[in-house]
């Protein structure tokens, strides 16, 4: 089979190509630790256009225990549950902090986070890549933030940076209606107000949390912000809330507009011509 | 199965005349223009049947405190509490499955160095856009490894220095980035780690949420559960990074599970995958790309 081509597309990538393979004869060059990453080509490339590079592939975890009992019937909030949730957050984030920091990073980026609840202990696992501006010495003091290397390098030329992951949680029992009450809204459309309004603190106290946790890194605000709720899958009377995202700061002395250009795409899809659409249809 | 031949069905097949590919259009037409001619789908496999490892197994080898596993990482536990009674935990350790690695290498090792053994019977110089699957067969105990990737020859290239050609999970246009980077890919980089959890008696108790019946308060880290699950995952990539020897590891995975086996005891396996790659020249910064808006 020929390949060849009147106009050959990319002539140099072909002798890249040729470059490269060439080069497998020599052997690898160690220079101590190898970088790992799991960072997409694009990351790695668009982290380089702003002065990063990727070192090492990091994680943490953090198992926490929940009291035994503390999802049966209640009022208000499950503190217990709430306060493991935040411990192994934290515990999480300083793990992969620590790890970041022994590889030589400065910060964590496109940091993955799973997080799961069962009934006697709440597990977290945070995995990411650590970063560092070309050929920088270590640093004690790193960030540890879910952006991909997209969105950090976008934000770094927007002139922020991240300073961590801040995260909040908040469990409640959802409220109970008397049987009375239960009885005579069989047959109305009525707001239940007390699952509103324990909904809505609950929503708000996993909320303030995560910001609390924002202000105390030093940051000024939060970007991406991802909120989780549900109810337990252990315990449906129980439901949870779980917001995160990264704690972010000025850096430069003001925020640098991007100034995006505009592009008219040339590959939209064929609009036909609908005889309806002259009856308004 | 042997190593000194391919199957007979493999052979005829690549024997065959016609070349056939696993990749898209896209990445069909990227590597083409690159200059990478498609030659045979290329594949091996290995199915493998995983022994008992529960008491009475050859492989159980740390039924007390003071034996350490097959080597490596393992960690001891004691209870604080004093004697309690018989059934009370009293130790508890973490201890690296060693045993349970080596035949996930062998498993994935066989599977690899077939697919390779194919992509050389088709005289490639690589393996692009390899993708690996492990899945039981017919019960719990039996696992297929497969790895399917497509076989290419560079043209006018130099032929790999061992014979052995190169692989890479990458295709198309990542793969063409890759080496507009300045990176070329070596081979597949992969390893499993597997760490045991023998729960003592504040593990059971903590991961039963029963601790705070003797006297502990307040949400609590489960210090043996939480250094189980960072050991596997350091292993895995002190194991992947032993097999880099100086080159870097590009597009990793890193896959864990844990099976539950009761009253805080737990097994801990944890999957890294990616594509060693090493770097041909040095690496040109591209300009700060340029922010854009869709007006569509």
């Amino acid at each position: 089979m020929s390949t060849a081509t009147p106009a050959d597309p990319s002539p140099d990538l072909r002798a890249e190509v040729r470059r490269a393979t060439a080069a497998l004869a020599a052997t690898g060059h160690d220079h101590g630790r190898p970088v790992t990453s799991d960072l997409s080509i694009d990351e790695a490339l668009l982290l380089h256009a702003v002065g990063w590079e990727p070192v090492d592939l990091v994680c943490g975890v953090s198992v926490v225990s929940v009291p035994s009992g503390v999802w049966n019937w209640g009022s208000g909030e499950i503190v217990a549950a709430s306060q493991a949730q935040g411990l192994a957050f934290t515990g999480a984030a300083n793990r992969i902090a620590e790890e970041c920091g022994r590889a030589g990073g400065h910060g964590v980026v496109g940091v993955h986070v799973e997080s799961t609840v069962q009934r006697h202990h709440v597990d977290v696992e945070l995995v990411g890549t650590a970063v560092r501006p070309v050929g920088a010495a270590a640093k004690s003091d790193v960030f540890v933030s879910d952006l991909s290397g997209r969105d950090f390098s976008l934000l770094r030329q927007a002139g922020w940076i991240p300073v961590g992951l801040s995260y909040g949680a908040s469990f409640v029992y959802a409220p109970r209606r008397s049987a009375g009450t239960s009885l005579r809204q069989t047959r109305e459309n009525v707001e239940l107000t007390n699952f509103t309004e324990a909904m809505y603190s609950a929503r708000e106290l996993a909320m303030e949390r995560m910001q609390q946790t924002a202000i105390t890194m030093g940051g000024k605000g939060i970007v991406e912000v991802k909120v989780t709720e549900g109810p337990m899958p252990f315990a449906h009377h129980a439901i949870g809330f779980a917001a995160w995202g990264t704690a972010v700061r000025l850096e430069a002395e003001t925020h640098q507009y991007l100034r995006p250009k505009m592009v008219l795409p040339l590959d939209d899809a064929v609009v036909e011509f609908e005889a309806g659409s002259l009856r308004g249809q | 199965m042997t190593d000194d031949a391919l199957p007979e069905a493999a052979q005829r097949r690549l024997a065959s005349g016609a070349f056939s590919s696993g990749l898209t259009i896209p990445d069909f037409s990227a590597c083409l223009a690159m200059g990478l001619r498609p030659v045979g789908l290329v594949q091996g496999f290995c199915v493998m049947k995983w022994s008992w490892y529960g008491a009475g197994s050859p492989y159980l080898q740390a039924s007390t405190p003071y034996s350490s596993g097959g080597g490596g990482y393992a960690e001891s536990y004691r209870c604080p509490h004093g004697f309690v009674s018989g059934d009370h935990r009293s130790w508890g350790q973490n201890y690296e499955q060693t045993w349970v690695e080596a035949a996930w290498a062998q498993g994935f090792g066989s599977a690899y160095a077939r697919l390779v053994d194919e992509a050389v019977a088709t005289g490639a110089h690589g393996v692009i856009g390899v993708v690996d699957t492990a899945r039981h067969l017919s019960d719990l105990a039996v696992t297929e490894f497969h790895i399917l990737g497509t076989a290419v020859v560079v043209e006018e290239g130099s032929p790999p220095p061992d014979g052995r050609p190169w692989t890479t999970y990458l295709a198309g246009q990542r793969l063409a980035k890759l080496i507009e980077a300045g990176f070329m890919p070596v081979a597949l980089a992969a390893a499993m780690s597997s760490v045991r959890v023998w729960a003592y008696c504040m593990t059971d108790y903590l991961m039963e949420g029963r601790n705070f019946t003797w006297g502990g308060a307040g949400a609590q880290e489960v210090d043996q559960v939480v250094r189980a699950h960072m050991a596997v995952r350091q292993l895995a990539r002190a194991q992947v990074r032993g097999q880099l020897g100086g080159d870097a590891l590009h597009g990793a995975r890193l896959t864990t599970s844990h099976r539950e086996l009761g009253e805080g005891d737990e097994v801990v396996e944890c999957t890294l995958r990616g594509t060693r790659v090493r770097r041909f020249k040095d690496f040109d910064p591209v300009e700060p790309p340029m922010p854009t808006v869709r007006l569509s």
